[in-house]
């Protein structure tokens, strides 16, 4: 599945299916830090995503 | 979490059959977008009766930088005002003058008040200070968030006060509450702790109302990425010379650890408050004897920064 970054940087994963969770975790990317989107639609944590997906990591904790 | 997955590998809502696209941990529930947003939205707006936050012919200035907390706040409010005819919204964004990052937010600024149709105007740094953010701090970034969090609080109070507002309105969410809480603490900050922004001293202050207080931030960003009102704009460059940002860290690793910290935190500060006779840690009130603005000290936090930067 391809995976966007919150950097904008894409990564092509091959473990399917796997959660959002374990998915942030390998990342070491903490859930309260960022909303996660799949082919467009928001999606909690404990979501199962399969290998044609696109998930789409976007960081929400900005300075203002 | 632990719910039947539907076929497409998404809880459903608690509420109804759809696929949910979040899960409350306060709650302990999925939800779908629709009661997502319900519940946001009657969360805010009940918290907003019960502290008594609007009184009637109030004109609310809103905080609005144009990132996701002050666009969601404006959303918020100009729905929750639907309830009040006799309440008016201001915008009010303050451009501190920060190249390559304050330009994209105050376009952002101008399309989300334009699109809830409120009054909107911008005070800069320049036509108030005399100079840029950017220019008041060469050779010491360190201080930039202090330094421009006073200047930007008295940008504010100007706007608000010439544009005729009764109230301050700003886009605190509960984690930036919750990382208040503990730096007051690191800093042994008590009296700041206590300190009540919203207490009516309108013969001093416009009283400051925080409708997004108990809201999480995750919420917040969600709340606007379902209705396609994300703001995706760059990281202010100074941000990383604040102690917020490890705070901010600290917190978020500790809340996802232990989930209710922020909560507790806040209770915490509740706590302090009931057993604390707050004029017993806070100085009286004084004049400055520059500028004549209410404060603590003899010299006002703007004027003792003006001073200390030469000005």
């Amino acid at each position: 599945m391809k995976i966007i970054l919150p950097d904008q940087g894409i990564r092509v994963i091959d473990q399917s299916p796997a959660s959002i969770e374990q998915i942030l975790s390998d990342l070491r990317i903490n859930p309260l830090e960022v909303i996660v989107s799949r082919n467009g639609t928001l999606v909690p944590e404990d979501t199962v995503v399969g290998a044609d997906d696109e998930i789409r990591i976007i960081r929400i904790s900005h300075g203002g | 979490m632990g719910k039947k997955k539907r076929p497409s590998g998404t809880p459903s809502c608690a509420c109804c059959t759809e696929p949910s696209v979040i899960y409350q941990q306060h709650s302990h529930r999925h939800l779908c977008s629709t009661h997502f947003i319900h519940d946001v939205e009657e969360r805010v707006f009940q918290g907003i009766e019960n502290n008594a936050m609007i009184r009637p012919k109030d004109r609310i200035a809103v905080a609005l930088s144009g990132g996701k907390d002050s666009t969601a706040l404006l959303l918020l409010l100009a729905r929750h005002l639907q309830r009040w005819r006799d309440v008016s919204l201001i915008a009010v964004t303050v451009d501190e003058g920060i190249d390559g990052y304050r330009d994209e937010t105050i376009k952002a600024a101008e399309q989300v008040a334009e699109k809830v149709g409120v009054e909107h105007h911008i005070i800069s740094f320049q036509d108030l200070f005399g100079d840029s953010l950017d220019t008041f701090l060469k050779s010491r970034e360190e201080q930039a968030c202090t330094v421009c969090g006073i200047l930007r609080k008295k940008a504010l109070s100007e706007a608000a006060k010439k544009n005729g507002a009764t109230r301050i309105a700003t886009g605190h969410n509960l984690d930036d509450e919750a990382q208040s809480v503990l730096m007051n603490v690191l800093r042994g900050d008590l009296p700041r702790l206590v300190r009540d922004s919203a207490a009516d001293t309108s013969d001093c202050f416009i009283p400051r109302i925080k409708p997004l207080a108990e809201i999480p931030e995750k919420e917040i960003a969600s709340y606007l990425f379902i209705q396609g009102l994300f703001p995706f704009l760059a990281e202010c460059p100074y941000t990383r010379f604040a102690l917020r940002g490890d705070v901010r860290s600290m917190l978020s690793g500790l809340e996802h650890r232990n989930p209710g910290t922020m909560l507790r935190l806040m209770e915490s500060k509740k706590t302090i408050e009931k057993y604390l006779a707050r004029s017993s840690v806070s100085d009286p009130l004084h004049r400055c004897r520059q500028c004549g603005d209410p404060c603590s000290g003899d010299l006002c936090q703007v004027c003792r920064l003006r001073q200390s930067l030469g000005r």
